[in-house]
């Protein structure tokens, strides 16, 4: 496989990922927040700031109201800002583009008619009544694309690259959200004298990632902090977790390089020293220092997609 | 008119001048479009707009698209399908092959001599500087072996049926045709929605195309090379014609790449993958002459690698179509196409050239100055349509003036009589019904080493524009599907 | 006779940013012929890129080079080493009358052979108001017109450098009456081919220890086509044939062909480039 195809087979992945993430938590957020527990939460302007928190874009000026419209248009259709869904979705077609040869006709077609979708939907209808479906509508058309590239194409090096890109994003996102949720924790907290590990944002932050029901199924109590940083960094079952998503990278990048020597250069090394950290971790050395772990695990998952980069995309 | 009984052909207006493809002399539907006609017929129109909106969806969602760079804005658009196919009997498909592989055959023997001993420009039969005088013509190539003798690996003639009911080549395009996806689309799409149809014709498959093109580029592969790395060189996804690079590179299952993904060293081509480089043998090139290297033709061409040229002329890959055999689809040499043949092949052209006139020479001169209400004049030079003067659209004075031109300069002038093209039932969005327009053919030639192939299909253009007769799909053309009928 | 030359070519290219990816190609390795024996090729690079020496389109020697690392600065130091013979060029009286020739030349082979050389192009193409600039002398011998070409050329232009560059046409060259080699050449070559004789671009070194003229870079001269006599080069630049200090690289239709160095460079902003040549000789007497 060329590596200029192969990195943009691994960007295809990584924009499906993030296109979906970014609904969800757009979803998820306003419609938990019409009816939450707390004022703060209720708030339209604290769920527009996390909003624009999550995307990477978030309101410096604290005293600035906010547009529900010119926020939702922002993250969702305008397609003069970097992170919109749109944008997002253009480019995974981008890169599914010139790897057109490569993919089979089932998988383009999903991504082109999501494209056309995204591309067409009125803005109108959008920033006033569609929030639900448009936003409903890309989450599940991820899910048919995920379905296109397991079922329809062949397990091999090109597919191994595509879940690399895939679970890599995924992992950045759902510590986006942690992040972002562990923020609108914080900020909740300090207002009203909810209890921090009892917030309300834990079980929006699980729904963000799919996972609220398992979670209640495998916990079967109310979310906390702990437990729902544990579902989320640390269970391996939960396939929205972070350590779910390096043990698919790691299983992935062994079907690029099968290797076995000891090789401290190579990738497979590398994604495989930071698993073995979370695999050990205890729950409570994240808790305590929620604000590190973030850090170090988004850089972590910078260095592994750099040397990939480094050894696959650059021969 | 008869048998004109249904809704969906009752407003067929039928010109008597023009050269009807489904009627016959006596104005009878011809026999082997007579079931085709029936089962259109038996549709309403309802039923027919459906069909073609959802032919349309489907070309848009597979992505069958071209790009069009508005002010402010880029749109995608289909290539406009018509669902009511073109029949070719095999009679008369006989006559197209091997008239299609006779001027690939006398092309490639014309293209080895002038860039060898240069016979057929020694004994004057076709003029030196015609050829050297041609952008075309690389002095590059002089000397240089083609592997397996092949030049014109791939090509694309355009044929035409003037009133007369004979077939008439327009031009031969032998440097990068496009188009051949599209022939298998269309067929694809009218399966779908039309599948019953097929069941009345016994049709010839076009889906055949992508093995015979690998089994010509394994044909040429450089000496040496056992089982060869062949790929397809594209120019990047926003050229028009990338949906076809892929599609080709996807059918044959090699990989398409980009001037970027490819280098050079001591004289072998390589491509850059994700587990190092891996040496290319054989390149089907969809990027112009000019571009291939920036080292030896245009040096700011970023499409291009460095130093292919030089390994090319040693031997160590094969491109195709060879570079430099762009001189042989030059408009001026398509007026001694007649003599090329008969020079190379010793035989009669079995398809016809339009008749040109040179007004370099004096007796043809004063007939077309005389006659230039009948004739099209065509400066020998220019290409992509300009310049172009079509005699019975001139008033007056534009002919006094096309006549001064002429005579200012006859050598810069050719002319050929009016061409009618034929035409054929074609569905109009805008009126939601069937109007006749003018059709084209492109068909598909490879020619390789001991090895002959022409797709039995086509593709037929439509312009579909009322009384339009340019059909390129620049000018709002469309296309339809084509079918060569098996002998009964 | 002949002689051992020392031939050495510097370039040195400063980029004003990181350049990541570069080839370049070298067209300066002296020609192997009847008159040159090549005895050795040195060719380094200041980032060690390995030497790729492979053959142009147009049949010459070239060394390419490929760098993959990222680079603001770089160096090419080349040197050659040959033997160059000569003789005095005494069967040159015996060229052809312009009668002969034109029998000659107006045959169709002799077109079709020498049409390249025939050809006008870019850089040898004369504007038509200065169709008739030089006149070539029915009764003089071909070589006798050359050689009077060759002076006209020589005094017609004065050696003047940083007023052309490689892209610049005759138009502007006749007008201005200024220019370098690579000008005189192109003029010459320009007439002799109006007048029907075959003419093409020389690029190589030329020894300056006799005090020629050239500045110290690569040198450019012309050959013309003499029936029964061949290819035979005149500097127009010195008004001298080309002789035993005239070091050829390679030919073809104008500078374009001959380009010393072609690079094709991935980089933004600009770059400064300078080539230096030298030529140094030693009289050999070599046992025949």
């Amino acid at each position: 496989m060329l590596a200029r195809v192969a990195n943009n087979l691994f960007w295809m992945g990584r924009y499906i990922e993030r296109s979906e993430h970014i609904a969800r938590y757009m979803n998820v957020n306003y419609f938990s927040s019409l009816d939450a527990p707390n004022q703060v939460s209720q708030n339209r302007q604290f769920v527009l700031r996390s909003m624009l928190f999550m995307v990477g874009a978030p309101e410096q000026d604290p005293n600035k109201i906010l547009k529900e419209e010119d926020v939702l248009f922002k993250i969702g259709l305008d397609p003069n800002f970097e992170f919109s869904i749109l944008n997002n979705v253009k480019q995974a077609r981008e890169n599914a583009n010139s790897a057109r040869d490569l993919i089979s006709t089932e998988l383009y077609e999903a991504i082109n008619k999501f494209y056309h979708f995204v591309l067409k939907y009125p803005k109108e209808i959008f920033v006033k009544s569609g929030l639900y479906d448009f936003t409903i509508n890309v989450s599940e058309m991820s899910a048919i694309l995920r379905g296109k590239i397991r079922g329809t194409l062949l397990h091999d090096s090109i597919y191994a690259i595509i879940l690399m890109g895939v679970n890599i994003e995924r992992a950045t996102q759902v510590t986006r959200m942690i992040n972002t949720k562990y923020n609108d924790a914080l900020l909740t907290q300090g207002n009203h004298d909810i209890m921090f590990s009892k917030s309300a944002e834990w079980a929006t932050l699980l729904k963000c990632a799919e996972s609220y029901d398992m979670m209640r199924r495998f916990y079967k109590k109310t979310p906390t902090s702990i437990s729902t940083l544990e579902f989320l960094i640390l269970n391996p079952n939960c396939p929205r977790s972070v350590m779910n998503a390096l043990n698919q990278v790691y299983k992935n990048v062994k079907i690029l390089n099968p290797e076995k020597r000891y090789n401290k250069n190579s990738t497979a090394f590398l994604i495989g020293r930071v698993r073995a950290e979370y695999q050990y971790k205890y729950i409570e050395e994240i808790e305590q220092d929620i604000k590190s772990f973030i850090e170090n695990i988004l850089k972590s998952l910078d260095d592994i997609s750099n040397k990939i980069n480094e050894e696959f995309f650059n021969y | 008119m008869t048998n004109i009984k249904n809704q969906i052909f009752s407003s067929y207006q039928k010109n008597s001048d023009l050269y009807d493809e489904i009627y016959d002399s006596e104005g009878k539907i011809k026999p082997v479009y007579k079931k085709l006609f029936d089962i259109y017929g038996g549709h309403s129109i309802q039923d027919y707009v459906n069909l073609n909106s959802k032919a349309k969806s489907s070309f848009f969602n597979q992505g069958i698209t071209f790009q069009v760079y508005g002010e402010d804005n880029v749109q995608e658009k289909i290539f406009p399908f018509d669902l009511f196919p073109r029949i070719i009997d095999s009679d008369e498909w006989e006559i197209i092959e091997k008239g299609s592989i006779q001027r690939s055959k006398a092309l490639n023997l014309f293209l080895w001599d002038i860039y060898h001993e240069k016979n057929i420009l020694r004994e004057n039969i076709v003029p030196l500087d015609l050829i050297t005088s041609s952008a075309n013509y690389l002095d590059q190539m002089n000397g240089v072996n083609p592997p397996g003798g092949i030049y014109n690996h791939i090509s694309g003639i355009d044929i035409i049926k003037h009133k007369d009911g004979k077939y008439y080549v327009l031009e031969d395009n032998i440097r990068c045709p496009s188009g051949v996806s599209y022939v298998i689309c269309n067929r694809t799409a009218l399966k779908r929605a039309l599948f019953g149809v097929f069941n009345h014709y016994k049709t010839h498959t076009v889906t055949n195309y992508a093995e015979n093109l690998l089994d010509l580029l394994e044909s040429v592969k450089p000496k040496g090379v056992d089982v060869p790395n062949c790929v397809v060189i594209t120019p990047g996804m926003f050229n028009s014609a990338f949906y076809e690079h892929s599609y080709l590179a996807k059918t044959m299952g090699v990989e398409l790449v980009e001037g970027r993904d490819l280098f050079v060293e001591n004289d072998f081509v390589y491509m850059k993958t994700i587990k190092g480089p891996e040496k290319v043998d054989v390149i089907y090139r969809r990027i112009d002459d000019i571009f291939l290297d920036p080292l030896e033709f245009r040096p700011d061409s970023a499409l291009g690698v460095p130093g292919l040229f030089a390994a090319y002329k040693k031997g160590n890959v094969t491109l195709a179509n060879a570079p430099g055999t762009g001189v042989a689809d030059d408009k001026a040499v398509y007026t001694y196409m007649p003599e090329i043949i008969k020079y190379y092949l010793g035989e009669e052209p079995i398809l016809n050239n339009v008749h040109t006139y040179h007004c370099s020479r004096p007796s043809e001169l004063e007939y077309v100055l005389e006659n230039i209400k009948d004739l099209v004049i065509k400066p020998v030079d220019e290409a992509g349509g300009y310049g172009i003067s079509i005699g019975d659209r001139l008033t007056q004075k534009e002919i006094e003036q096309v006549r001064k031109q002429i005579k200012e300069h006859p050598r810069k002038y050719v002319a050929q009589p009016i061409m009618s093209l034929s035409v054929h039932p074609t569905y109009i969005d805008k009126s939601e019904s069937f109007e006749q327009r003018h059709v084209d053919l492109r068909t598909f030639t490879i020619l390789g080493k001991d090895k002959e192939f022409v797709l039995k299909g086509g593709l037929t253009r439509v312009a579909l524009e009322k009384g339009n007769l340019i059909v390129n799909s620049s000018q709002g053309g469309g296309s339809k599907d084509t079918w060569v009928l098996k002998k009964q | 006779m002949s002689k051992e030359y020392t031939v050495t070519y510097i370039a040195e290219n400063t980029y004003e940013n990181w350049v990541d990816n570069a080839f370049w190609q070298f067209l300066i390795i002296p020609e192997e012929n009847e008159t040159q024996d090549l005895v050795s090729i040195d060719f380094s690079n200041s980032i060690h890129a390995i030497n790729q020496f492979s053959i142009n389109g147009y049949g010459f020697n070239t060394i390419r080079l490929h760098s993959r690392k990222k680079f603001k600065q770089i160096s090419f130091e080349a040197t050659f080493k040959l033997l160059k013979s000569f003789q005095e060029p005494t069967h040159l009286l015996s060229s052809p009358t312009m009668e002969d020739y034109y029998d000659l030349a107006s045959s169709i082979d002799f077109k079709v052979d020498f049409e390249k050389y025939l050809r006008a192009t870019r850089l040898t193409s004369i504007p038509h108001s200065k169709a008739d600039l030089f006149q070539f002398d029915p009764n003089l011998s071909i070589y006798e017109n050359l050689m009077s070409l060759n002076n006209w050329v020589y005094i017609y232009i004065h050696y003047t450098t940083g007023v052309t560059d490689v892209h610049t046409t005759l138009d502007e060259i006749i007008e201005k009456r200024r220019g370098v080699c690579q000008d005189f050449t192109h003029l010459f070559c320009a007439i002799s081919k109006q007048n029907g004789i075959p003419a093409r671009y020389v690029s190589g070194y030329l020894n300056h220890e006799s005090g020629f003229f050239g500045d110290s870079q690569m040198h450019a001269w012309a050959e013309t086509y003499i029936p029964t006599l061949g290819w035979i080069g005149f500097d127009p630049t010195n008004n001298i044939l080309a002789n035993k200090n005239h070091i050829k690289v390679c030919h073809g239709k104008d500078y374009d062909d001959c380009s010393p160095l072609k690079g094709v460079i991935y980089t933004q902003g600009s770059n400064k480039t300078s080539h230096s040549v030298t030529v140094v000789g030693q009289q050999k007497a070599v046992q025949q």
